[in-house]
């Protein structure tokens, strides 16, 4: 975001949560369609926090949504009660979604921030 | 009063859309994030928030970023309870001449705070105590990790025995906290509440159950969450779940509810008891404990935790 | 729908009072007060208004006078008029809060019934509560007797809710002298009260639930600068304007005129006592008492407006004497007392550099007598005639003990 003087900010040092009005409470607009300000944290990166990333494999889960609803940082993705993915954005790579994958073996794991998704995906280990 | 929203089960639930945003500075990790995240999304209502200076309010709301997609305030560290309650005021004043903003005529917005510890046992005790004295239309929901977390991990009056804390450090001649944890969700229950309960983030079903429970009750409700903290608990980030189950398998954070401060109903009955030693040996800040010269301590843990769960059981079976 | 009041044209209303019911007038929605000498009646007078229908608003009785704040914090961010009284150690409690509501830019209104502060404890009337605020970021309008807090009450609603302000507004008066002394008022009719307020103008209301907004931010180091800077920006830009404007409209709508440093016979003045509260009015009555017996030319200034700090009103006002007394109702604790302070800041650089001696008097409630006023306008006129302090710098005025006095 860009500095702004004393000359730009808003009286009181509020903050918006969308840039255009609502005509009904955010949860029942799905994030992709929130008219998001810029001051909203969802429009920020935490990526850079992350030493390892959580790599999501498809064919092994079974929709059980422990990842989503453990995932302190919105970070799991759910649509129509399925997982979709993780936000990257906003992952800070706690490993949490892992820890409480209940498949075998799990859906996610984490794998070093550097290797790509493909890669890991293709080194995901056996049933144990 | 709107209707509760529906959540049969987890896939249900996981169609909800979050109104609590990421890309906060929250620790990774953090069960403050986890109960915000469930109780937001335990209901469709519209919200009117409120925090007091912590954890969850710095990292959320540093200029020039707000996680809070409803409208949120933070005026200092004592007083979260009273500015929602402020604002509970001000809505009850605004309907009854009926001059409040369009957008919210024939809407029931719900009135919570969130608060620490430290906020809710401590410094901000008196604030609760009048809101709740009061009956204003509002939750108040404690993020319960034991710990002046946010300024670094001083006591507070919320620290279990034994924790080592950077105020009440484990050393050579000391095993750390003294003192007794207070009982928080007992006091509040004692001010004739209609709805006191506590939770945790690991058994969410019994979390969404008793904050729609809360939502659905009208007067102040208390809630009491376990936030097991990565930071200052000393766990790996990724077992904070674990460690929850640990806090609650072990009875150390038991599960029960108190209806208008006189009805006793434990939620949560664990299927295979944890021995509190398994919960304490996963922390760090415990771990002084486990020297010779400190080890009874842990077997009057034990003892205190069963002494408790045994009177929350005769509560419960007398109905008081 | 509340209730009206038929009042007459002149009331027998202590300062307590009338503050109360330019509060009742102004159809404030919430109010979250606590009781504390010499206040208590304001928070009194509500309650039987609220219990015998002449209130509609929420009247909150919180457990603290940090809560009363905090509760106004939150009443006002959620959207509408708000209001409280407090005094002394009450004050105190809530000085906390005046800086947390002035930095999110909540127009509230606080009657502030000046008190000593303890230790030792005192319930009676002196300033050091209203000096306590004084850096809050509160516009501070100052009132010498009932009239003028009623005035001045009704007259803070419109100033602090303006649109181009949103800052709060304190309205001090002296405690018991003002507070509890009966004395006629002329108050507006209701309708007439509250027409000249005007509704509550609505600027992003936590309850519009369309427009989610946080309140209450922490900024770090790269932001918190810009913010408190356009906060003292707005105090020192845009509130003259508005209060002069709304003294003004209140003129028209009364006759009453209020201007932002009052002065009494300050045209031909050689010496002028600097005060506030009802030291004013005594010093008045002694400046026309000495004018009309001895000829004396002297004069009173006092700051209606405390803050925003009203420099060039000051500097004007005092352009033309040459010996100052600066008298301050509040222990300065070991240095020069407030208004001392500020005329020096404020003349110090001025074309006029006149003589400026600063007297510490009535701490506690002691009484301040037309006879020290008599005295200090014989020293001011001696310093005037030398061009220079013929007494020490500081003087204790009104104590026992032998004469206390420092520089």
């Amino acid at each position: 975001m860009k500095y702004l003087g004393w000359d730009e900010l808003l009286p009181g040092a509020i903050l918006f949560s969308f840039k255009e009005e609502l005509d009904k409470d955010a949860c029942e607009i799905l994030p992709e369609e929130r008219p998001y300000a810029e001051t909203n944290s969802h429009e920020a990166y935490v990526g850079d926090w992350r030493v390892l990333k959580p790599v999501y494999n498809r064919d092994l889960c079974i929709d059980c949504q422990f990842c989503w609803i453990y995932c302190p940082d919105v970070s799991i993705i759910s649509r129509d009660k399925k997982m979709i993915g993780v936000d990257y954005d906003h992952c800070k790579g706690c490993g949490i979604c892992v820890e409480v994958c209940p498949t075998n073996p799990k859906s996610l794991l984490m794998f070093e921030e550097r290797i790509p998704n493909e890669e890991a995906l293709a080194q995901w280990p056996e049933k144990e | 009063m709107s209707e509760m929203k529906k959540i049969k089960n987890l896939k249900e639930f996981s169609t909800s859309a979050d109104r609590f945003e990421g890309a906060n500075l929250l620790c990774p990790g953090c069960a403050h994030s986890i109960i915000v995240r469930e109780i937001l999304n335990a209901t469709n209502d519209p919200l009117i928030l409120s925090a007091s200076t912590g954890c969850l309010e710095v990292c959320t709301a540093v200029y020039p970023y707000t996680s809070w997609d409803n409208s949120w305030i933070h005026i200092g560290f004592e007083n979260g309870s009273t500015a929602v309650a402020g604002a509970e005021a001000m809505y009850k004043a605004r309907k009854r001449k009926g001059t409040l903003p369009k957008s919210c005529e024939g809407k029931s917005p719900k009135f919570v705070a969130f608060g620490g510890d430290g906020a809710t046992y401590d410094i901000g005790f008196q604030w609760i105590s009048g809101c709740f004295e009061r009956g204003h239309d509002m939750m108040y929901v404690c993020l319960d990790n034991e710990v002046y977390a946010n300024t670094g991990g001083q006591r507070s009056s919320a620290t279990p025995i034994g924790a080592s804390t950077t105020t009440s450090p484990a050393g050579r001649v000391s095993y750390g906290e003294k003192m007794n944890k207070k009982d928080m969700v007992q006091i509040m229950a004692a001010h004739g509440a209609p709805y006191v309960a506590q939770v945790a983030p690991n058994k969410w079903k019994d979390m969404v159950k008793k904050i729609q429970k809360g939502f659905a009750t009208e007067g102040p409700v208390y809630i009491n969450a376990m936030s097991a903290c990565t930071t200052e608990w000393k766990f790996a980030p990724d077992d904070t779940i674990a460690i929850s189950d640990l806090a609650t398998d072990s009875l150390v954070f038991p599960l029960y509810e108190i209806e208008n401060g006189t009805k006793l109903r434990i939620t949560y009955r664990p299927k295979n008891k944890v021995p509190v030693r398994d919960y304490l040996g996963a922390q760090g800040r415990f771990k002084h404990l486990f020297k010779p010269q400190y080890e009874y301590l842990i077997d009057e843990w034990q003892k205190r935790v069963d002494e408790y769960w045994e009177y929350l059981q005769r509560r419960e079976e007398a109905s008081v | 729908m509340a209730e009206k009041m038929e009042l007459n044209e002149v009331e027998v209303w202590d300062g307590n009072m009338a503050a109360s019911q330019a509060l009742r007038q102004a159809q404030i929605d919430v109010v979250a007060a606590y009781p504390i000498t010499p206040s208590t009646p304001i928070v009194q007078n509500y309650g039987y208004f609220l219990a015998n229908g002449y209130i509609d608003g929420e009247f909150v009785m919180v457990e603290s006078e940090h809560a009363a704040m905090s509760g106004c914090v939150g009443a006002a961010a959620a959207g509408g008029r708000v209001a409280t009284a407090t005094s002394s150690q009450g004050y105190a409690l809530m000085v906390e809060v005046l800086y947390q509501a002035s930095g999110m830019r909540l127009p509230i209104v606080l009657c502030v019934v000046n008190r000593a502060l303890a230790a030792p404890l005192n319930v009676n009337g002196d300033h050091s509560d209203m000096y306590l605020g004084r850096d809050s970021g509160w516009i501070q309008l100052d009132a010498f007797n009932a009239q003028e807090a009623y005035d001045l009450t009704l007259m803070a609603f419109r100033i602090g809710e303006d649109v181009d302000v949103r800052l709060p507004v304190m309205v001090h008066q002296d405690g018991f002298i003002t507070s509890h002394t009966a004395e006629n008022v002329r108050p507006l009719s209701d309708d007439e009260a509250y027409a000249f307020i005007g509704e509550y103008p609505m600027v992003n209301p936590m309850l519009d639930l369309a427009k989610p907004v946080t309140y209450g931010v922490q900024t770090e180091e790269d932001w918190h600068f810009e913010h408190k800077a356009r906060q003292h920006h707005d105090l020192m830009t845009k509130v003259f304007g508005k209060v002069e404007e709304v003294f003004d409209a209140f003129e028209k709508k009364t006759g009453r005129k209020y201007k932002m440093v009052e002065e009494y016979f300050m045209d031909d003045a050689d010496v002028a006592i600097v005060a506030l509260g009802t030291t004013v009015d005594t010093a008045v009555f002694v400046a026309e008492k000495l004018r009309k017996e001895k000829g004396m030319k002297v004069g009173v200034v006092a700051p209606r407006l405390i803050r925003p700090w009203p420099h060039e009103q000051i500097v004007e006002a005092l352009k033309g004497v040459k010996a100052i007394g600066a008298l301050d109702r509040s222990s300065p604790n070991g240095a020069m007392g407030m208004l001392y302070n500020e005329l020096a800041g404020s003349l110090y650089q001025s074309d006029n550099q006149p003589v400026l001696t600063n007297y510490i008097y009535g701490l506690g409630g002691r009484d301040f007598t037309v006879e020290h006023a008599e005295e200090i306008y014989q020293e001011l006129l001696a310093n005037a005639e030398a061009g220079k302090p013929t007494t020490p710098l500081q003087q204790f005025v009104g104590l026992r003990g032998p004469k206390l006095s420092f520089y």
